[in-house]
């Protein structure tokens, strides 16, 4: 243990330590970076990513028109999901206007609606939906089957008959996003995706610019190790990175008051072991590229299956069933788990240990790996 | 003419040596299309619910089974003694169906019996979704018992243009625009920032070429290569997507064109203006990817952009390339639904592409 702590310590580690600090701190492209994309990123995904279904604009034809028709035509247009409903002649011409594009939904009321509503048989009315976008369609379909739903009651209650009362009611309660916030869902998730990205630019930038220069074959000549040099170049990037955790979370609150309902320790050691493998993967990326764009094309690979396959925009239940295994080992995918169970649902560690454990081992085996391969290739 | 030919011969050459950037430009884009059209989905399936029954009688089960029926959702076992939120806290669940105590006897009576409905609405599009599909099996459980009471006014929906509801049909033309926005000014970028970086643009300054000749061999060797790109992009929709032309394809062709010209043009324009690679990449990146992704309809629709920042949309090519490629894919409106689009998408590439002009003029001595 003494052997250890002298060599952390009275060795050569800590000038070099001190030495990339200084370097990083005289960086002012650096500290602009660590600060400027990540907020707009955040506000930007924040704000742009928007599910909500509402101002559909539907297309009526009328093929009734008594006032029974026009009562259900008008329940449509209280309803606030639908726009003022717009008429058409005929069938032809609502159909050119779904294809068109000009309307999201097109309602027929055919002829004998309103024979049939006095007669007290079941009127059928057609629905159309334009399913190009098959998540608005299956959301403007609920908002019009409660809409019928809503009018065969009131319809129940004027009936002269004693009318049964539906013997069902569904109550939804929804938790922890009761107000249905996206932002809240994207800016948990889009945290972690950005301190990867992040770590992995700056950790490959500030190899990548030792190896462009040659300095590299000074800091070699020097009785510094390999592997004093590769700790000493993580450390302070680890240090730096974890102020972008604090400027990630000031813009999640402060912007889009999400709520932080578990504590605060175990989101940040989660965000630091998302940095650390962000840094595994920038200076793994770093090994193999000789310069600095070479590494951003590099980036190409590595980041999109990174940010997309981790459930931060889209939920991993979507996803295909042989896709999702793969999700396991990235680590955007744990910390997303983490912080939403931490911020929004106000779980601690009891629920949320295999997601940290995993973060851990994969952070782990990444600093490991681009490690060992430095070593390999400067030792 | 034939200044312009010559340099964009030396062009698709020198990019057929470099093998990463060959493989940046049709190989790539193609994985991002296949990754984007399986990841970027909405529509859950399979979705784990627990289901806890207080009444435990042959309507109470009959009520679960309902629920058990669905494609949307599955039920998982919830632990006895355990909590329905504790399901949810865990992540074991995202939806709870709490059926009451006399559950039978109220229903029997005509007395409404409240089912409660716990949803975890971390995700709020799926929670919204879910939220949605939860009324509708109640609503048809009671269809189905209670069949001498028919609803008066039945609604028959139809899906038109993607009747089964799969979100590559939405997806696959948006990714395929976003690739088409990415990479070929990525590459176009990275051709003129490198003869800023490496000063071989002093060499074209002393030849004869002229500014709009040099840009104009430039945009037509990476309008080929695009081109090329887009062609084995519309054979992954075709295979990977089972999509394809529906209606008449002119205005998608020629908007292709427009757009191709669109992306190309941007990538000279900041290649011209930033004569540093690693930076050109950067820019390209940020405004070409990021607007392309999120202010274009690619995951949810543009209306649902707050006002402030919308009208940027309207400057971001992608979103008019993704809706003529969902018209063409998926709806096929044709020519009256997209006349506007390849006129608008030509407009922007000649803005790009004037000011790439302007910024090389200013610099080449008159001859």
């Amino acid at each position: 243990m003494k052997g250890l702590a002298g060599w952390l310590l009275g060795g050569r580690l800590v000038p070099l330590f001190i030495k990339e600090l200084t370097q990083l701190g005289r960086n002012r492209r650096l500290v602009v970076m660590l600060i400027v994309p990540p907020t707009i990123q955040l506000l930007l995904f924040g704000v742009a990513l928007n599910p909500e279904v509402t101002d559909l604009r539907i297309a009526i034809v009328d093929e009734s028109r008594t006032p029974q028709s026009r009562d259900l035509v008008s329940a449509f247009a209280e309803s606030g999901s639908f726009l003022i409903p717009v008429q058409y002649a005929s069938t032809d011409a609502s159909t050119k206007a779904l294809t068109d594009g000009l309307a999201d939904a097109s309602l027929v009321i055919p002829r004998d609606f309103a024979e049939r509503r006095v007669r007290g048989e079941t009127a059928a009315i057609q629905l159309v939906l334009d399913a190009t976008n098959a998540n608005t369609a299956a959301i403007a379909g609920g908002y019009a089957a409660r809409i019928v739903e809503a009018y065969n009651r009131r319809l129940a209650g004027q009936a002269p008959a004693p009318a049964r009362p539906l013997a069902l009611s569904t109550t939804v309660t929804l938790l922890y996003n009761p107000g249905l916030q996206n932002s809240w869902f994207i800016t948990t998730g889009l945290i972690g995706t950005l301190l990867v990205l992040i770590g992995s630019i700056v950790a490959s930038g500030s190899l990548v610019v030792e190896k462009e220069t040659g300095t590299i074959e000074q800091l070699l000549m020097t009785p510094a190790s390999a592997t004093e040099i590769i700790i000493a170049k993580m450390l302070p990037l680890l240090l730096l990175l974890t102020a972008d955790i604090a400027v990630a979370l000031t813009v999640a609150r402060i912007v889009f008051a999400v709520p932080m309902r578990g504590s605060l320790a175990l989101f940040a050691s989660a965000g630091m072991l998302c940095v650390f493998a962000g840094i595994g993967i920038g200076t793994f990326v770093a090994t193999f590229t000789r310069s600095q764009q070479q590494a951003q094309l590099m980036a190409f690979f590595v980041n999109p299956p990174v940010a997309m396959l981790s459930g931060v925009v889209t939920p991993i239940e979507a996803m295909p069933e042989w896709i999702r295994p793969f999700t396991w080992i990235n680590p955007v995918r744990h910390f997303a788990t983490i912080s939403r169970g931490v911020m929004l649902k106000g779980v601690g560690l009891d629920v949320l240990y295999p997601n940290v454990l995993m973060l851990l081992g994969i952070s782990m085996v990444l600093v490991l790996v681009s490690a060992w391969r430095f070593r390999k290739q400067f030792g | 003419m034939k200044r312009v030919l010559a340099q964009s011969r030396k062009e698709v050459r020198q990019v057929s040596r470099d093998r990463l950037v060959l493989f940046m430009a049709l190989v790539l884009p193609q994985l991002l299309l296949a990754l984007f059209g399986t990841a970027l989905s909405l529509t859950v399936e399979d979705v784990p619910i627990v289901i806890q029954d207080l009444d435990q009688t042959a309507f109470s089960r009959a009520y679960a089974d309902a629920w058990r029926q669905t494609l949307t959702f599955h039920v998982v076992e919830l632990a006895p003694a355990a909590q329905p939120v504790d399901a949810l806290d865990s992540g074991e669940a995202r939806a709870a169906v709490v059926i009451p105590q006399h559950f039978e006897r109220d229903a029997i009576r005509g007395i409404p019996a409240d089912v409660q409905i716990l949803v975890d609405a971390t995700d709020a599009n799926t929670a919204n979704v879910l939220r949605g599909n939860a009324f509708g099996v109640s609503q048809s459980f009671v269809r189905q018992v209670r069949t001498r009471m028919a609803p008066l006014v039945r609604q028959d929906v139809r899906l038109w243009y993607n009747p089964g509801r799969d979100s590559k049909k939405f997806v696959g033309p948006g990714a395929f625009a976003v690739t088409l926005a990415l990479f070929p000014p990525l590459l176009a970028a990275l051709a003129m920032s490198r003869e800023g970086e490496q000063k071989t643009i002093l060499q074209v300054y002393a030849s004869s070429i002229s500014a709009h000749e040099y840009l104009m061999g430039k945009t037509l060797a990476y309008m080929t290569i695009a081109t090329a790109q887009w062609a084995i992009g519309v054979a992954v929709l075709r295979f990977l997507f089972g999509m394809w032309f529906v209606g008449d394809p002119t205005p998608f062709l020629l908007g292709t064109v427009a757009y191709l010209f669109c992306s190309v043009a941007f990538g000279v324009m900041v290649g011209a203006a930033i004569p540093n690679q690693a930076a050109a990449i950067q820019a390209v990146q940020i405004v070409g990817f990021l607007l392309s992704f999120l202010l274009s309809g690619l995951i949810f629709p543009i209306s649902n952009i707050p006002v402030g920042i919308r009208w940027i949309s309207s400057f971001v090519p992608a979103r008019y390339y993704i809706e003529l490629a969902r018209d063409a894919f998926v709806r096929g409106g044709g020519w009256s639904a997209t006349w506007h689009i390849p006129i608008v998408l030509a407009l922007i590439g000649l803005v790009f592409f004037v000011r790439a002009w302007v910024k090389m003029r200013r610099m080449q001595v008159p001859a």
